[in-house]
């Protein structure tokens, strides 16, 4: 079994991606995944031909013949003190040495040098936004780690900080979707898994508040239903419910008048939930995409197994008195078995 | 409009004597500021807008309208502190008669026509986005006090210029005789300029540095009934009380053009402008140099100057007429005699579109540069001594060229290194369509870029959509790193390409098809990158190039304000007047969905979303076709008048109804009403407005906002308030 993470990079000022699209969508993520991993595919073109370029660097070569197409370079000095780099189709991609327990593989590498803000954290409002995908089970164990680890890469991206202002939760099955959002609001209360929610809320959220790595909690698509009765059972409430209307100014006045007795800021967003279906991972990362996973016809190329997204992670980094976004990412995690 | 020093003002031939030792104090004080102030960092966005007023004297039952002159006693009035208080129906929220004591109170300016009013907030807004929200009512706050200080037939009104300045006969109240010995003009009277020395010295001094009057003459529209070719018909070509009399014998007033002789015919226009502080000098340098291509789209957009001195005009737009008002370029710099006297040929006018891109971008290609710029080589090289960079210095030393016009005697004293009056002087009367902005002498407000093309609109809602989509612009390009260079002979063209009729809907501007940044790659060079966002699939990697530039031609191509707006797929699904010429790859993605792309990332309340959105979809309306600009609406109006005999001439009685339904307009505008009962009543209200002005807004953001921001403490701050406070 090999773990992935993918990551965007720095996107904001990384061109066409960024435009909006109308209606909620994944184009912004998916996007920006095929420019990172193309990006990262021309710039490191010369290392799978070039062996030590400068003579202190040591690249690795194309090596054929490992077994599946990884290959750990040999000599350990390589640039990135954390991560091994990798041959043949995966020249791009780097594994991460700190996770021995696994074997994880950044697609495409990342070089934490470069990461990190221009001015001290203060001077930011930084905002996380986690989806815990449908394709996994609601493990609450599971959820947990997954959110230590994606905010664990939040935060090294970041430049090391320690903390950020809000993270969102965004949970599998959930939509603000309807004719008219009071029809919304209606649908919405059946949505999702309540017990799967607040567990996972109170295990892998509730905790990060009370470390002070998270300084609001939010949650996102919650109607007027299920936003009160996630209230009545937590702890710690979210301060903030984001929701995706068409029309902004018909938000369903139960639904304004609960977030007003509750104190939650009611946000818009445009994120779909179902922020990374298994079928276009594959295809991103397949033989007619990245070039990553092994043709599955011929066997040819690189990775093969089952592939399964498991979280995505957004960040967004705003200078706070400019009104400025300097960051804005995503990474997300998969599994292949 | 800023303070206003007193003193003895020059004349001209005594001015021109001291020129030189203006410019160079000047620029010592521009030295000095520049050291003092090029290392400033961090400055918060601070921003502030100015709505200019006309104010009129209307009542249902006097047959005229006339231009009120009574600046002076308003502004009177409106200085009293003790006057001046948000009551009856100012009062915002519910709270009748609140008190004035929470609430910023706005700040009133003279400008330079007597009949003008300039209002500015009584502090910078600031990012928060629920501040954009404040700004809508408190243009409404501003107008309410405004009228509140005027007599109940005064009016202030958002119309860019008064359709009848300037014709034979009683336009003005009180009414004076023409021909003065200040403006000379045969159309207005010297009263028409704000009587303060520095007004009328102004523009007599331009006339004397030009030898004779100022030219402005504006393309009449030719209607069916007009005769052709047209003279106008209100030039008086046997007057002998000036020697400038004989301009028009001289062929000052060409055919089929309206003659028009003052800078009152100018800079009584109102304009909408906004000013923004930067993080430091090199972020105000690049929106200095983003914006500049953005000015003519935003000039067009905002169209509303179709009439002239009671004649309709073949264009839309006040720029050129502004421009020309204050042109004091002698015959020897326009080219019209070889140089003797002067010192150099000179293309525009003091009052143009900006000649220079300033920033430190390594995006800005020489090729963009101005070819024909001129420069004071003596000056650049003063900067270049004093420390200063190349292309900076090269932006002063063009705006050196320039004489001061008005000089006060006292000033010549002593320089004053502690002020910047002498480097303002020469700065403030170049009126180009950016300003670059140095901090003040002591420092307190960081760098600053103005942004001057647009045309007042008729109601606040207009103005504060403007305005908040100018921010935030702003801090799309500063986000996403945008890049909208084209070379500025490209954006000369579209300033005047903006001046043509329904040039919003009919013509084609040179804008950049690619806005985004090249990719750096990971080695540290650069690299282009499909527009599409990749999706050819990459079989087998190839070296990593720096591809190099390719020519600047193949960077930039002609689009509709609807394709710039909204985007290339927007616009080829609306558009009707034009067809759109992107080819496969050459999408522009429009300045509104980088706007909405910016607003996205960013943490909003539904509340304030919904009111932006409001904005947003004005300006896409009007940008697509579906409303109309104000320029398109005042001509309608006056085609379906009963009296319009289809000859150009907008009568008296056609004018008092177009200022009364304006009024009126404003009125319902002020109470939070809504224009429905006039509809029907006033013609085309629909096409101007759509649904916008259906009382009260179903988000109600303004005035929520504007509540909020009662209750929060809005200590009026010193040096806030002098943040707009130039001309």
């Amino acid at each position: 079994m090999a773990k992935l993470i993918l990551s965007t990079g720095n996107i904001v000022s990384g061109g066409p991606s960024i435009v909006r699209k109308p209606g909620a969508s994944n184009l912004e993520l998916i996007n920006s995944l095929k420019v990172s991993f193309q990006d990262a595919q021309l710039d490191y073109a010369d290392e799978i031909e070039n062996v030590n370029v400068n003579g202190t660097t040591t690249t690795t070569t194309t090596t054929n013949g490992t077994s599946n197409g990884v290959h750990e370079a040999t000599n350990g000095d390589s640039s990135s003190s954390s991560s091994s780099l990798v041959t043949g189709p995966l020249y791009w991609t780097a594994r991460d040495q700190q996770k021995k327990e696994n074997d994880t593989i950044l697609v495409p590498r990342i070089d934490w040098a470069t990461a990190g803000l221009s001015e001290e954290r203060s001077q930011y409002d930084i905002t996380v936004k986690i989806f815990f995908l449908p394709t996994t089970t609601p493990d609450v164990s599971r959820r947990a780690a997954y959110t230590q680890e994606a905010m664990e890469l939040v935060l090294k991206e970041l430049g090391g900080i320690s903390d950020v202002d809000l993270l969102v939760v965004s949970f599998p099955g959930m939509s603000f979707d309807g004719d008219c959002e009071w029809e919304a609001d209606k649908l919405n209360a059946a949505q999702g898994d309540d017990e799967s929610e607040i567990a996972t809320w109170q295990a892998a959220v509730e905790e990060l508040h009370r470390q002070g790595r998270v300084k609001r909690l939010g949650i996102s698509e919650f109607g007027t239903e299920k936003l009160a009765r996630f209230i009545k059972r937590l702890a710690i409430p979210p301060a903030v419910d984001q929701i995706n209307i068409k029309n902004c100014c018909n938000v369903p006045p139960p639904l304004a008048k609960l977030a007003k007795e509750q104190n939650v800021e009611l946000l818009v967003h445009s994120d779909c939930t179902d922020i990374l279906p298994e079928g276009t991972l594959r295809e991103l990362l397949g033989p007619q995409g990245a070039g990553l996973l092994a043709d599955p016809a011929t066997g040819s190329g690189g990775l093969s197994g089952n592939l399964t997204p498991q979280w995505v992670i957004k960040y967004t980094a705003v200078v706070k008195n400019r009104g400025v976004i300097e960051n804005k990412g995503y990474f997300a995690g998969a599994e292949l078995n | 409009m800023g303070l206003l020093a007193l003193g003895t003002a020059l004349d001209w031939p005594d001015a021109k004597q001291q020129a030189h030792l203006v410019r160079a104090w000047g620029i010592k004080q521009l030295l000095e500021i520049w050291n003092k102030a090029k290392g400033k960092e961090r400055d918060i966005m601070l921003w502030g807008d100015e709505i200019e007023y006309l104010v009129v004297n209307y009542s249902k039952d006097d047959p005229k309208v006339l231009l009120s002159l009574r600046q002076a006693d308003i502004l009177k009035a409106l200085a009293d502190s003790n006057t001046l208080k948000v009551t009856g129906d100012c009062a915002p929220g519910t709270e009748a008669n609140g008190d004035a004591g929470n609430v910023t109170l706005p700040i009133f300016h003279p400008e330079f026509g007597r009949f003008m009013l300039e209002a500015t907030p009584g502090k910078p807004w600031g990012i928060d986005f629920k501040d954009l929200l404040t700004v809508e009512a408190d243009m409404k706050l501003r107008r309410c006090i405004a009228k509140d200080h005027m007599l109940p037939n005064e009016h202030p009104i958002t119309l860019t210029t008064f359709p009848r300045i300037g014709s034979p006969g009683v336009f003005t109240e009180p009414s004076y005789p023409v021909s003065g010995p200040k403006l000379r003009s045969q159309f207005v009277p010297d009263e028409i300029a704000n009587p303060h020395i520095r007004f009328p010295t102004l523009a007599a001094n331009i006339r004397s540095r030009r030898g004779r009057k100022v030219q402005v003459n504006v393309p009449v529209f030719r209607d069916e009934n007009t005769p052709w070719p047209w003279k106008d018909p209100t030039v008086n070509h046997d007057l002998h009380n000036w020697p400038e009399d004989d301009d028009v014998r001289n062929g000052a007033a060409p055919n089929n053009f309206i003659h028009m002789d003052a800078m009152a015919f100018g800079m009584g226009s109102c304009c909408l402008q906004i000013t923004f502080q930067a993080k430091n000098i090199t972020e105000g340098r690049k929106m200095y140099d983003q914006l500049s291509p953005l000015g003519p789209i935003l000039l067009a957009l905002t169209a509303a100057t179709p009439v002239y001195k009671g004649f309709l005009a073949d264009t839309d737009v006040r720029w050129n007429q502004i421009s020309r008002a204050v042109d004091d370029r002698t015959p020897e710099e326009l080219g019209e005699k070889p140089l003797k006297n002067d010192r150099w040929r000179i293309p525009k006018s003091r009052y143009a579109s900006n000649s220079t891109y300033i920033s430190t971008d390594s995006r800005l290609r020489p090729e963009y540069m101005d070819p024909n710029l001129v420069i004071d080589p003596e000056i650049k090289q003063q900067l270049l001594d004093g420390g200063m960079d190349d292309r900076l210095a090269t932006h002063f030393a063009h705006l050196f060229i320039r004489d001061p016009i008005v000089i006060f005697n006292e000033d010549l004293q002593e320089l004053d290194l502690t002020k910047t009056d002498h480097f303002e002087n020469i700065q403030s009367t170049n009126w180009q369509h950016m300003r670059f902005k140095p901090p003040p002498a002591d420092n307190s407000i960081g760098w600053r870029v103005e942004f001057r093309p647009m045309e007042i609109q008729i109601t606040d809602f207009e103005n504060a959509a403007f305005s908040v989509f100018i921010v935030l612009i702003t801090r799309a390009i500063l986000s996403f790193d945008l890049n909208f260079y084209i070379p500025i002979v490209k954006v000369d063209e579209n300033m005047e390409t903006a001046h043509a009729r329904n040039a919003n809907l009919e013509k084609k501007f040179w804008f950049r098809k690619n806005p985004f940044p090249v990719r750096t790659t990971r080695r540290g060079g650069s690299a282009s990158r499909s527009a599409s966002g990749a999706s050819t699939p990459n079989h087998g990697p190839s070296r990593p190039t720096t591809p190099p530039l390719g020519p600047v031609e193949d960077e930039y191509r002609l689009m509709s304000v609807n394709e710039v707006i909204n985007g290339t797929a927007y616009a080829k699904a609306t558009s009707k007047e034009v067809t759109e010429d992107a080819e496969e790859g050459e999408e522009f993605p429009g300045l509104i969905p980088l706007v909405e792309s910016y607003l996205d990332s960013v943490n909003m309340d539904v509340a304030t979303r919904c009111g932006l959105a409001r904005y947003l979809d004005l300006i896409r309306k009007r940008a697509s076709g579906e409303l109309w600009t104000a320029a398109k609406w005042i001509r309608e109006f006056i085609a379906k008048h009963p009296e319009y005999k289809k000859d150009s001439v907008v009568s008296e009685e056609i004018t008092k109804d177009l200022v009364g339904a304006v009024i009126q307009i404003g009125e319902r505008e002020k109470r939070g009403l809504g224009i429905d009962d006039l509809i029907g009543q006033v013609p085309d209200l629909e096409k101007l407005f759509g649904g916008f002005l259906k009382g009260k807004s179903p988000c109600g953001g303004g005035q929520a906002a504007l509540e909020q921001e009662l209750k929060d403490d809005a200590k009026v701050n010193g040096v806030k308030r002098k943040f707009n406070a130039e001309e």
